[in-house]
């Protein structure tokens, strides 16, 4: 039984006292330890980008970050940006334009479109495909999600999302 | 002194040093893009890590005497967004750019590659072309090995036991061009083989092969035949050297004959590229 | 994967076998080996140590001979496993010895290796390299081994009494299939 230690993890603004093994992943300590289990175990290896949270603000994968090592940072995980602007209008957007299937994939593009919304209001076409290269969908062809990001960022824009 | 176990965040180089010095199971992690990765697979189990994050110096890009210094805990994103590498060191910051994909480089770090050495790697061959050299720190002090000789072997460098990765130096780069031409099945995958070079004003050349051998594969004579010209059977000369040079493996990503097949024509796109970029 | 190669030895091709049988000349040329433990005529274990990059790691190895034509062939099967079954080796080994005439011997050898664990993950194509590598070290060791033994005039050790008992083989083979492995330091 490999020795657990104690610490304190910021998660999604709020402290979270939790124990974990050296070789626990920030993604078990979510999923198991915290019962957070938006963030998804895909591939384990950083390739799929389903285990997606945000670090101190960036996107990060979950599955390649030690717990023990996430214990001064900020983590973000798609559970608290469901309280923002941008993650409720890009979750509209999702689900008008049909741009999840079997829904595994879709909080790391939710992370991954929230960021890119957050530094860039009127992204390009190529700015989305750019800014999710790094998450794998194996249900849609990726169309149909960056529609809806950019339908999204549109209603943003407008302010016509609340 | 017992083996201690768990997570350390030293704040100081001597600290993680003598920490690291205390058990063969105690190993270091820098953004831990590669080594979580394989201690999710079970490919090691460390007893004990010793972060690098947050230890004075090791972070950032600066200038030192019209070089550049790279901390070893400088994150790929910062080197693919630096405005310090410029003329033929840009190089380096172009293989940055194509490293994995944009979450992955917000996590990996160059001092960490480069200490994982794997012979799929972006940087390796990037540093070898700029010229860089890899600065070490052991409990006894520093020392500078060049970056065509740091790497050794499939996963092998001249770090000793306990010893760290600190900084990577370029020297002044020379007015001109970089560029890292990657081939590979998609964006975001290793390389199959890859080509790091840099074009001067001047005219001089220099190469370095990526993804066909244990270590970055870089000829002198190719060197030399490229600055002299660029022509269509210069290119094939140097490509010729180069490939012999090659030791690729037979991998899922493409046989070992296929990569020696592709270095030259690599070479040739990449040489025409940089001329025309260059304008010259 | 498969992993063959060959090398030529100016040690005449019944002599070769018998150097091949004897524990103490193998153990002393396949890199990394740390012990050898006959449990019968036909089968041994060892123990080898093995390092790529940042990982080490010991494995603990049995070899059987299944078929042997003296001094020509020999086929054996090698089963191997890392403590607590990280990793799992099979291996099936074939060697022959040709008599290239003028006290001169070709070895050939060819090994069917499946590894599966933590090293079947890892870097497959390398662990390739690695063994071609082992073999032309295995190759230098055994050469040299050999002829410091001729002109020092010493009698090698002979642990095996009859050379013509092929159960030694197996030595050649843990090499084949150790020949990716460097001996950790």
């Amino acid at each position: 039984m490999a020795d657990r230690f104690a610490t304190t993890l910021k998660i999604n603004g709020q402290p979270q006292a939790t124990t974990a093994a050296l070789e626990d992943t920030l993604l078990t300590t979510l999923r198991e330890g915290l019962g957070l289990t938006g963030a998804k175990r895909g591939c384990n290896q950083g390739v799929c980008g389903a285990c997606t949270v945000l670090v101190d603000g960036r996107p990060m994968r979950s599955c390649l970050s030690l717990a023990l090592g996430c214990a001064d940072k900020d983590v973000v995980t798609i559970e608290g940006l469901s309280e923002s602007r941008v993650t409720q209008a890009l979750q509209k957007t999702f689900a008008s334009t049909g741009a999840f299937q079997c829904g595994f994939c879709t909080p790391g593009m939710l992370v991954a479109a929230t960021s890119l919304l957050m530094r860039n209001a009127a992204p390009s076409d190529g700015d989305v495909r750019k800014a999710l290269s790094g998450q794998l969908c194996r249900c849609t062809g990726y169309f149909k999600i960056i529609e809806a990001v950019l339908a999204a960022a549109a209603e943003l824009r407008s302010g016509r999302s609340t | 002194m017992a083996t201690r176990g768990g997570y350390h965040r030293p704040s100081t180089l001597p600290e993680a040093l003598a920490i690291l010095g205390e058990g063969e199971g105690i190993k270091p992690i820098s953004g831990g893009a590669s080594l979580v990765a394989m201690m999710n697979a079970g490919i090691v189990e460390p007893t004990a890590l010793v972060s690098l994050e947050g230890i004075d110096g090791l972070a950032g890009l600066s200038s030192v005497d019209g070089g550049i210094r790279i901390g070893a805990f400088t994150r790929h994103r910062d080197i693919a967004e630096t405005a310090l590498l410029t003329g033929t060191s840009s190089v380096v910051a172009d293989a940055a750019r194509q490293i994995g994909n944009a979450v992955v480089r917000n996590m990996g770090t160059i001092g960490g590659a480069v200490a994982h050495a794997d012979p799929g790697l972006d940087f390796p061959p990037a540093l070898v072309a700029a010229g860089a050299s890899v600065e070490i720190a052991s409990p006894t002090g520093s020392r500078r090995v060049a970056a065509g000789a740091f790497f050794v072997d499939w996963y092998t460098t001249r770090l000793a036991p306990g010893e760290l990765v600190i900084a990577i130096h370029l020297p002044k780069p020379e007015p001109g061009i970089g560029l890292y031409l990657k081939h590979s099945r998609v964006a975001g995958d290793f390389a199959i083989a890859s080509v790091a070079a840099t074009l001067a004003r001047s005219g001089r050349v220099r190469v370095a092969i990526g993804g066909c051998g244990p270590t970055p594969i870089a000829s002198e004579e190719a060197d030399e035949i490229m600055s002299a010209r660029r022509s269509k059977e210069a290119l094939e000369r140097a490509g010729g050297i180069l490939s012999a040079l090659a030791d690729p493996i037979d991998d899922v990503r493409g046989s070992a004959e296929y990569r020696r097949m592709l270095i030259p024509r690599l070479l040739t796109q990449a040489m025409n590229d940089l001329s025309t970029r260059l304008g010259q | 994967m498969l992993v063959e190669g060959q090398f030529e030895i100016d040690v005449p091709r019944e002599k070769l076998f018998a150097e091949l049988i004897n524990p103490a000349v193998l153990a002393a040329c396949v890199p990394g080996c740390e012990s050898v433990e006959m449990i019968s005529p036909t089968s041994y274990r060892a123990v080898i140590a093995v390092g790529l990059g940042v990982i080490t790691a010991r494995f603990n190895l049995t070899v059987e001979v299944t078929q042997q034509s003296p001094p020509e062939t020999v086929l054996s099967v090698t089963r191997g496993e890392e403590g607590g079954q990280a990793s799992m080796i099979t291996a099936t080994n074939e060697v022959h010895l040709d008599d290239l005439g003028g006290g001169l011997t070709r070895l050939r050898y060819r090994s069917d290796v499946s590894v599966t664990g933590r090293f079947g993950k890892f870097a497959l194509g390398v662990m390739r390299k690695k063994a071609e590598s082992m073999g032309q070290d295995f190759a230098k060791n055994l050469r040299e081994r050999l002829s410091r033994a001729a002109t020092s005039g010493q009698a090698v050790e002979q642990s095996v009494v009859k050379p013509v008992v092929p159960a030694g083989w197996w030595r050649a083979l843990l090499d084949f299939l150790t020949r990716w492995l460097r001996p950790a330091t």
